[in-house]
């Protein structure tokens, strides 16, 4: 069973063919990144697995169940989490709150029980915000639970959304360029982070990302798309050495600049 | 500077004994100021409150002038808000103002029962509405329509009206009011997922229209729902809607020494039972926020997207919301029909759905003091300060034509109060804190 399967997936704005006639599928455990030009379509084809758009055609299957036409709330409960490429976090809200928001489909208590804080509801509460500041110092972060959200600097707000995603014990994980506005020792931490959550908690991950090193040392598969299309898929070898890739790149010299 | 604020204190009791004055009160209002506002060491800044507390406490029962229930007021936010007063000391002095100094002061001026128990309704209905407006961050201009829905179930039953449809023994008798606060959550509630359900679907100022335009359904429908069957009695309204027998209460309240008169009696009573309601309000805002519901609210209102994302469902939740608020109201409208024995439409205009707005935003959108703070402001100005104002006018200054009249002026008061806000303090008078250290429990 694959742990997501996307069969000939169409979305338009209007006339413009954001996302067109895509196919892929990513094994589990795998480690998967999508890669185009900027306005490729990349992000729109993350919120048609996610939901925030239904495919105008084409089907999604994740892990062997079609999910397509599913709003996002349903599609969470399949277990997909994702990070937002313009960072949505819940600004107002505190490090700690915006996990348990993660959680929220983990924490099991009834209305009623919740309006009089019944001894059910201080229970779940408590083991949810155990569970939170575990995942916060997981992420090392647990020293910030207090602050707003809105107050972290940059990099941690990256990472926070990273553990927001997490909280919600996703099986299949999607990252809209985790490394932008990175230096080179934070993208490799984050390289050797994804890779830990992939080894550790044997989460499927699909990144969109532009860094080119990043892509090409850790992923398994790249997918590259070009205005709307995929134009190329396989190996990081492969997709380096594929000539109508380089040339979608060609006149920005990333795909040089990735060798 | 520690000294003067106790002094200052120490001089408005010894005024607000020896001669209480409107002029004595505001010298007590300025000291309140000052306690306030001044760097002070907690110690004498507790001291200072104390003390203007006795102080209010005894200028309301020698004098009955509203200013002093302001003062109380004011005390009650310092308590909740200033930092390093003992917890301890914060609650005796709460409890103190609200059990003991007003019930003195009603039976010196019972004005002031009148302002506390509709500061106490009002403060009630902002908490609900600060759940959808505040939490959820749903902007709903017809939020009076479900105190109309809550006052017009007792109402009905609750008086001679019933027998105009249904076979039986109406009004039914005064304790079933205790039953119709329940059965309003459910009548409330039901009328909230009726007008949310279309309504919700919209966002923002379309929600906003929207709720607006259905709210003033509601009231029109009370107004016409007195043919072919009546319903509702049309625009005479209501009356009289029958009370709860409060014997206990009287004897209760003998045993404690307090001999209660007839017209005080209920009044007393009303207050007690809204300051209950109120704390159970609060309460439950309090879990709701600190659950995952409430923590559901504000993840829409901040990001309605990235909530779906982590698995929040729109609709359902925000129907949720909405329903909790609308019960809260709902409840509050059986014991405001009770309190007054008469209902009419005129009760629940769009104005007093934007004034319920007016509090909550005032207060802080989503802080729970806030709410309390706003309805307690904005109450004792429609009642109460633009009033005297115009009889000082009046009184003192006849060439002034009757059309400057302030009490005439009370939107247009209360739109520059809004507008003032929103440039000076947008997040309102006490902002909503995110921070839970607090509410951290063993
Ligand atoms: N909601 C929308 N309405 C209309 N057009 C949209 C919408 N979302 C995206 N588009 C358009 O679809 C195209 C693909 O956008 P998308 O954001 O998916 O690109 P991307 O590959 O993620 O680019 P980038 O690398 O810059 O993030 C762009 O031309 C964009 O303008
Ligand atoms: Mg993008």
């Amino acid at each position: 069973m694959k742990a997501l399967e996307v069969t000939q997936a169409t979305k338009r704005f209007g006339g413009l063919v954001a996302v067109n006639d895509v196919s892929l599928s990513v094994n589990q455990g795998e480690i998967f990144s999508v890669i185009g030009p900027n306005g490729a379509g990349k992000t729109t084809f993350f919120n048609l697995l996610t939901g925030i758009y239904p495919p105008d055609e084409g089907r999604i299957l994740l892990f062997g169940k079609d999910v397509t036409g599913l709003p996002p709330d349903r599609i969470a409960k399949e277990g997909v989490g994702r990070t937002f490429q313009n960072i949505r976090l819940f600004g107002a809200m505190t490090v700690l709150e915006n996990l348990l928001v993660g959680m929220h489909i983990h924490i099991h208590v009834p209305y009623f029980h919740a309006v009089f804080r019944t001894p059910l509801a201080r229970r779940e509460e408590k083991r949810a915000e155990e569970e939170a500041k575990r995942l916060l110092e997981y992420v090392s972060l647990l020293h910030r639970k207090d602050e707003l959200a809105k107050n972290l600097p940059y990099g941690e707000q990256r990472k926070l959304e990273i553990a927001r995603a997490l909280a919600l014990k996703p099986r299949l994980l999607l990252l809209d360029e985790p490394a932008a506005g990175m230096n080179p020792k934070e993208t490799e931490e984050l390289q050797a982070f994804i890779q830990k959550l992939r080894d550790e908690l044997g989460i499927t991950i699909v990144l969109i990302e532009h860094d080119m090193r990043l892509v090409m040392r850790i992923s398994d598969r790249i997918a590259v798309l070009e205005y709307g299309s995929k134009i190329a898929e396989g190996s990081p070898e492969e997709v380096r050495t594929n000539p109508r890739v380089i040339e979608a790149y060609l006149g920005k010299g990333a795909a040089g600049g990735a060798a | 500077m520690n000294a003067l604020s106790s002094l200052l204190s120490l001089a408005y009791l010894g005024l607000a004994f020896l001669a209480p004055s409107p002029v004595s009160h505001l010298f007590g209002l300025a000291a309140l100021g000052v306690t306030a506002f001044l760097r002070l060491s907690p110690t004498w800044r507790t001291l200072s409150l104390a003390l203007l507390t006795l102080a209010f406490t005894v200028g309301l029962m020698r004098s009955g002038n509203t200013l002093g229930l302001i003062g109380l007021v004011g005390i009650l936010v310092a308590l909740t808000t200033l930092p390093r007063i003992p917890t301890g000391i914060r609650v005796l002095l709460a409890l103190a103002i609200l059990l003991l100094s007003v019930p003195l002061a009603g039976f010196a001026n019972t004005f002031v029962f009148e302002l506390g128990i509709q500061i106490g309704i009002y403060a009630a209905m902002a908490l609900g509405l600060n759940v959808v407006v505040g939490m959820a961050g749903l902007l709903d201009l017809g939020y009076a329509a479900f105190f109309a829905v809550g006052a017009y179930t007792w109402a009905i039953f609750g008086s001679e009206q019933a027998k105009n449809f249904l076979q039986g023994n109406f009004p039914l008798p005064g304790e079933y009011m205790y039953l119709f606060m329940g059965i309003a959550i459910v009548t409330t509630a039901l009328t909230g997922l009726l007008i949310g359900l279309p309504a919700l679907r919209l966002r923002g100022d379309y929600l906003a229209i929207v709720t607006l335009g259905l709210g003033e359904v509601v009231r029109i429908l009370a107004n016409n729902l007195d043919h072919p069957i009546n319903f509702t009695n049309g625009p005479q309204g209501i009356t009289p809607v029958q009370r709860p027998p409060i014997d206990w209460f009287r004897q209760l309240m003998a045993t404690l020494g307090v001999h209660l008169d007839r017209t005080t009696d209920y009044q007393l009573f009303f207050y007690f039972l809204v300051l209950l309601m109120i704390g159970l309000v609060v309460l439950v805002n309090v879990n709701l926020a600190n659950s995952r519901f409430g923590r559901a609210w504000v993840a829409i209102r901040e990001d309605e997207v990235a909530a779906r994302s982590m698995g929040i469902p729109l609709l359902p939740t925000k129907l949720l919301a909405f329903m909790t608020g609308a019960a809260f109201s709902g409840v509050m409208g059986v014991i405001f029909a009770a309190q007054r024995t008469f209902v009419s439409p005129e009760s629940f205009t769009l104005l007093a759905s934007i004034t319920i707005l007016g509090m909550v935003i005032l207060g802080g959108m989503g802080s729970i003091p806030g709410a309390i703070l706003g309805a307690a402001a904005l109450t004792i100005l429609n009642l109460d300060v633009l009033k005297t104002f115009s009889e000082f006018v009046r009184i003192s200054l006849p060439q002034i034509p009757n059309q400057v009249d302030p009490a005439k002026y009370e939107r247009l008061v209360f739109g520059l109060i809004l507008v003032l806000m929103m440039i000076f303090r947008p997040e309102g008078l006490i902002p909503e804190k995110r921070h839970r250290a607090e509410m951290e429990e063993a």
